[in-house]
């Protein structure tokens, strides 16, 4: 049993009572607008320092600024309900978000989730004992968790663990996704967007949909890609091949290092040189050191840098554009100097770094914790600065307004929300929105989960084509099938089967995989459509929008979430 | 002084960098490969036998000190160095492939080919090749080349030609786990021999008394499938 | 022969990539043609040194089509071994640098000297008739007649200890290997030389039955020769099943694997390597049908066919059940395999095979009749060209 029970004694609550897991302002029963701005002169008066607004509530009685010394709570501020007198006369019941969460937990006993999740009791039990007893405490969740319909309903539940413990803000502790090797770790304001460019940014997800907010009048007729293999990777549906096929995407581009299926696809390919052959800087989520990829060799065959191909794209464009790309210097220099301009202007994180410590090899960013300990959250917990801290690229104003009390917040008081009813984390079922709703044949038609991890011998669908590492997989794609489903369907250890659903079709080997849960099928992603007949596993998959993915945007960080995982189907035995 | 090495079971998690470390040193075409590495039990690497403890199991020239290979061979093209690593002197070898039906570990590998050849069907440029750019002799023998010959055999040579540079093999350097260790084993006091010694190294085939000169430590704390309070 | 040629060539210019052999199957119809080819040498000298060994007089007509065979058949091995070497034009290292402990270089040398040999031994037996036109090769001594009885008979122990030894050491190139349960056998050998008899006086008798035909005068010979070839095969099935039967009692699991290979996977082939022959000895038993050249023919066939088909079943149960399999830890019921590299990239193919289903080519098999016209050739060319059955027939 914890030796802490922090929810019953508050006194021994070892955090700093200001971050205890909740908003300040304090929840009345019924909420209706809140407008930080035109409340915001009363928050001012009444403004304790690095906070922004506290304490106001809003009722459909009248609002009212409340101090939080002149509150009488029954109980500590973590943890109450009371009744509160407000300008006008009016009172107004009030309970922390605290106490809503306890009451909403009372229908998380450990035997209903045990027997939802198929975790045992005892199992759920220990994790939590460990995570409440044992300090510092990290969470470190990959992105196939998240990529879910209900995506953020998970992460913000797992976010609750390691804040209701005070796991935050300090050396090894707090929550951390393990996705990708793209991070910008300091402000690239300079070179961005050159300056007076107007950039429109669409999610991804809009593009596929073909329509959503801030999507272009005239739709979107031409695409221009790089470092990325749409026509494989985000091609759910099928759409984007679709969208190529009936002419709607009149003018595809693509720039790679290798033919991928996306190149294949394009109608103008241009080749671009690797990591080995030009002059790059990349930051990563994984640790705080800035690295400076160098060339070790001249470009092969036809390749260029993509700054070079960028530069002389724009001069065609409007020969006005190729200022903005140092015209007048070859395209290795040409990135140095952006490199030596990024790292200057890049804010305290990049202070003092120059490209002379990088070619010496990999320098450690500043970060705000001291040492430059990469302690996520240091500066909000340690020295009361507001939540949340700078997302870059975006300027920190950008985000701020997502987080309005500059408190963490695990209760979200926004109208989508409530009106869903996951203003605080709640379980929902899997595909009642998505799946069964859009056929509710599905249930029965394809009852198999469809979950694309990735694989061991590529980099999502990078190397795909490396003979060596098609060698190790038997040079064939897998799919990973529970042995009950697999003997179900009469299927058999490297059968060749098809996987399908409503949307589309894809083939590949069948693995019996005794690790594999009943009703869970695993496909390996990645593999280039030509290893798959052209028939692509993304077909199967679909673009869903979660309307809460929409309340806040910021491009590229704040965006609706792409569900791949959220898909159903079925297998059956193929002919080769 | 007993060249050999050691694999801890324990630590190896089956990832094959290994096998793909010494692929690239060693010039493999498409189709040889000196280095293995699967799950015992399991159809599918990385994938659990249906019963049974999941482990994965490295498996390369044993360079034994009985070899059969160094035995059968009709040319004394593969011969045994004083240190117990077996070699192949690829301008020696007629082809028999006498060796590859004496070895009992599958490991000898042969050229069917010009691995040119193989390469350019496989897709690569033409002419073009990868490895360990240089030829190397030892004592006048050539123990190693960038493009072997078609018609002959080839293995694993315990990467003799870093071994003279005071360099481990690829496999070893290419190991994320740390699960390798080479070190001399007629010494008591090396760490192969010290964790032979202490964790019970033990040989594939050792009734076969070939007496290979790689080891195995058993994994013992993998994965503990049952949680008790 | 044209046609083996050309296919030989086109297999040193390709590699043997062409052949269906791979790593974890590495010899297939070249060696079990060694092993077919000696074992048919050894019998024709076990034979012509058995009659001046053992006085079978009766079967003295046929002794130098027994030399003959027998130089036919060994050179013969040596030739269907040469497209399986992977560098020829390095074959001059076997004699430069032979490496004495392998038994393919005692192969090498007992093969070449039992080629010698035979030919030494074809040539005394034909000195007498070395006349006209041939007394140019002929040495001159003062009765051939009784020179060549002399050294027959003094030559008679070596040919037969050679052509013993020939097919001892061609399956000590396979039974010293432990690593190939399928082989490491000490029942290897003999059983080798029980077929090698049997396959051999086999192909002397059609070689007979064609040069001579069915004369009363060659009746009883023909008979003893029967005799010899089936007896000969029944030892060779008893060494063979008691081989199996050993094993199958003990019931370990690595002798289940390598039988299995044979008993289910090459059952057909196995029913007629046994049945086959067994038809053909009952049949050539049989007065009657030794009446007819064509039957005797036939049934010869047929029990060469089925020796061929138990060569080359000398390699699927030593190659199709892999060595390096063994129970995983903790796993008694589960006898795995650990898969080889197969040295074959096919685009689509998994490299990596615990299982090589191995058939020979076109271009092996083209090769493999390439040697054995070869072989019919030399019989044929010999007959023809020197005094091995003319003289013979002027006598009756």
């Amino acid at each position: 049993m914890p030796s802490r029970a922090f929810h019953d004694e508050p006194d021994l609550w070892e955090g700093p009572p200001e971050i205890s897991p909740y908003p300040d302002r304090r929840a009345g029963k019924r909420l209706l607008a809140r407008d930080v701005k035109t409340l915001s002169k009363e928050a001012e008066n009444q403004k304790i320092p690095g906070y922004r607004d506290l304490f106001v509530i809003i009722t459909d009685k009248g609002s009212a600024i409340l101090n939080p010394e002149s509150l009488e709570p029954t109980h500590a501020i973590l943890d109450g309900e009371f009744t509160v007198d407000l300008k006008g006369g009016n009172s107004v019941e009030a309970q922390t978000v605290f106490t809503e969460l306890k009451k909403s937990l009372k229908d998380y006993s450990l035997e209903r989730v045990a027997s939802v999740t198929d975790v045992p009791a005892r199992q759920i039990e220990r994790i939590a004992v460990e995570a409440a007893t044992t300090a510092p405490l990290h969470i470190i969740f990959g992105a196939s968790n998240y990529q879910w319909y209900h995506g953020d309903l998970k992460g913000r539940a797992l976010a609750l663990l390691v804040v209701l413990t005070g796991n935050i803000g300090k050396s090894g502790a707090g929550i951390s996704t393990y996705a990708g090797q793209y991070k910008i770790r300091f402000n690239l304001k300079e070179w961005w967007s050159p300056k007076g460019g107007k950039l429109n940014w669409v999610p991804y997800l809009y593009f596929l949909n073909g329509k959503g907010s801030r999507y272009p009048k005239n739709g979107i007729k031409a695409m221009v890609g790089g470092w990325g293999n749409p026509f494989d990777q985000h091609n759910m549906a099928n759409r984007l091949k679709n969208m190529a096929l009936s002419g709607e995407l009149e003018f595809i581009l693509t720039t790679d290092i290798q033919m991928t299926t996306s190149c294949q696809w394009s109608d103008v390919v241009l080749p671009a040189s690797t990591w080995y052959e030009k002059y790059d800087i990349t930051a990563t989520p994984a640790h705080p050191y800035l690295q400076l990829q160098q060339p070790a060799i001249k470009p092969m065959f036809e390749s260029r840098s993509e700054l070079w191909m960028v530069r002389e794209l724009a001069k065609r464009i409007d020969p006005d554009f190729e200022k903005h790309f140092y015209p007048e210097l070859d395209e290795n220099d040409a990135a140095l100097r952006v490199i030596e301009t990024v790292l200057a202007t890049g804010g305290p994180e990049s202070e003092g770094i120059t490209l002379e410590m990088l070619k010496k090899g990999p320098v450690r960013l500043h970060s705000t914790a001291p040492g430059d300990r990469q302690i996520p959250f240091y500066e909000q917990i340690h020295k009361r600065v507001p939540f949340p801290p700078v997302s870059y690229p975006a300027a920190l104003d950008a985000t701020a307004k997502f987080v309005k009390s500059g408190r963490i917040e695990f209760y979200k008081d926004e109208d989508l929300f409530l009106e869903l009813g996951e203003q605080l984390p709640v379980h929902k079922e899997t595909f009642l929105e998505t799946e069964y709703k859009l056929d509710p044949d599905a249930k029965e038609k394809y009852r198999l989960r469809f979950v694309t991890r990735n694989s061991l011998y590529r980099v999502h669908s990078t190397h795909s084509n490396n003979v060596w590492l098609n060698e190790l997989q038997g040079d064939m794609p897998k799919v990973f099938l529970n042995g009950d489903d697999a003997r179900e369907r009469g299927i058999g250890h490297g059968d060749y089967v098809e996987i399908y659903n409503g949307r589309g079709k894809t083939k590949s080997y069948a693995v019996i995989d005794p690790g594999a849960r009943k009703g869970t099928l695993v496909f390996e992603q990645g593999w280039w459509a030509r290893y798959l007949n052209n028939e692509s596993y993304n077909s199967l998959t679909m673009p869903w929008i979660k309307p809460t993915h929409e309340v806040y945007f910021v491009p590229g960080i704040w965006s609706p979430n792409t569900c791949w995982n959220e898909c159903l189907v079925d297998v059956r035995r193929a002919e080769l | 002084m007993r060249r050999g090495w050691v694999i801890d079971l324990e630590k190896c998690i089956g990832c094959r960098s290994c096998m793909v470390a010494c692929k690239q040193h060693n010039g493999q075409p498409p189709g040889t490969w000196w280095n293995r590495v699967f799950t015992p039990g399991s159809r599918e690497n990385q994938v659990a036998p249906e019963k049974g403890k999941e482990y994965f199991l490295p498996v390369t020239c044993q360079h034994c000190a009985n070899p059969p290979c160094v035995k059968v061979c009709p040319v004394d093209a593969t011969y045994s160095t004083e240190d117990g690593t077996v070699l192949i002197d690829f301008e020696r070898c007629i082809g028999c492939r006498y060796c590859i039906s004496a070895c009992p570990y599958g490991v000898r590998q042969f050229n069917w080919e010009e691995p040119k050849k193989t390469l350019y069907k496989a897709g690569y440029v033409e002419n073009y090749t990868y490895g360990y750019p240089k030829d190397f002799r030892k004592d006048g023998r050539l123990v190693y080349m960038p493009v072997r010959f078609k018609g002959i055999t080839e293995k694993c040579h315990f990467c003799v030609h870093y071994y003279e540079e005071g360099l481990e093999p690829a496999c070893v350097r290419g190991c994320p786990g740390g699960a390798r260790f080479t070190g001399d084993l007629d010494d008591p006091e090396s760490v192969v021999s010290k964790l032979i010694r202490d964790r019970d190294g033990f040989n594939l085939l050792p009734e076969k008394g070939t007496k290979p000169s790689c080891y195995y430590l058993p994994p013992r704390r993998k994965e503990n499938l049952s949680y008790d309070f | 022969m044209a046609a083996g040629i050309i296919a030989w060539l086109y297999q040193f210019q390709e590699g043997l990539i062409i052949t269906d052999l791979s790593n974890p199957f590495s010899w297939g119809l070249y060696v079990s043609g060694l092993a077919f080819f000696v074992g048919n040498a050894a019998g024709g000298l076990v034979l012509s040194s058995s009659i001046y060994m053992f006085g079978l007089t009766k079967l003295k007509p046929f002794a130098k089509l027994g030399a003959l065979t027998a130089f036919a058949n060994v050179t013969a091995a040596m030739l269907i071994v040469l497209p399986d070497i992977g560098q020829p034009l390095r074959l001059w290292h076997l004699i430069v640098y032979p490496q004495f402990r392998s038994p393919l270089v005692w192969d090498v040398i007992v093969l070449n000297m039992y080629a010698i040999l035979s030919l030494a031994y074809l040539y005394i037996l034909m000195l007498p008739d070395l006349t006209g036109k041939l007394q140019k090769i002929a040495i001159k001594v003062k009765d051939p007649l009784e020179f060549s009885e002399k050294w027959a008979k003094r030559l008679a122990p070596l040919a037969l200890v050679f052509a013993a030894s020939i097919h001892i050491v061609t399956a000590w190139i396979f039974s010293t290997q432990g690593g190939r349960e399928w082989w490491f056998t000490p029942a290897l050998a003999p059983d080798f030389l029980a077929v090698a008899v049997s396959a051999g006086t086999t192909i002397v008798l059609m070689a007979s039955v064609l040069a001579f035909g069915i004369k009363d005068a060659y009746k009883e010979g023909y008979k003893t020769m029967v005799k010899i070839i089936a007896a000969a095969f029944f030892i060779h099935l008893f060494l063979m099943y008691n081989d199996f039967f050993i094993h199958t009692w003990y019931g370990a699991e690595s002798s289940a694997h390598t039988l299995g290979v044979l008993f289910k996977d090459y059952l057909a082939a196995h029913a007629f390597e046994v049945i086959a022959p067994l038809a053909a000895v009952a049949l050539l038993l049989n007065g009657k049908v030794r009446e007819s050249k064509a039957a005797i023919i036939a049934s010869s066939s047929l029990l060469l066919l089925g020796v061929f088909i138990h060569r080359f079943l000398l390699m699927p149960p030593a190659f199709e059940a892999i060595p390096l399999t063994f129970n995983p830890i903790g796993l008694q019921e589960i006898f795995w395999s650990y898969p080889v590299a197969s040295g074959r990239y096919v685009e689509g193919m998994d490299t990596f095979v615990d299982r090589w289903n191995y058939f020979p080519t076109w271009v092996e098999m083209i090769i493999f009749l390439g040697v054995l016209a070869y072989m019919y050739f030399v019989v044929a060319l010999a007959s023809d060209y020197l005094p091995v059955i003319k003289k013979e027939q002027e006598v009756i």
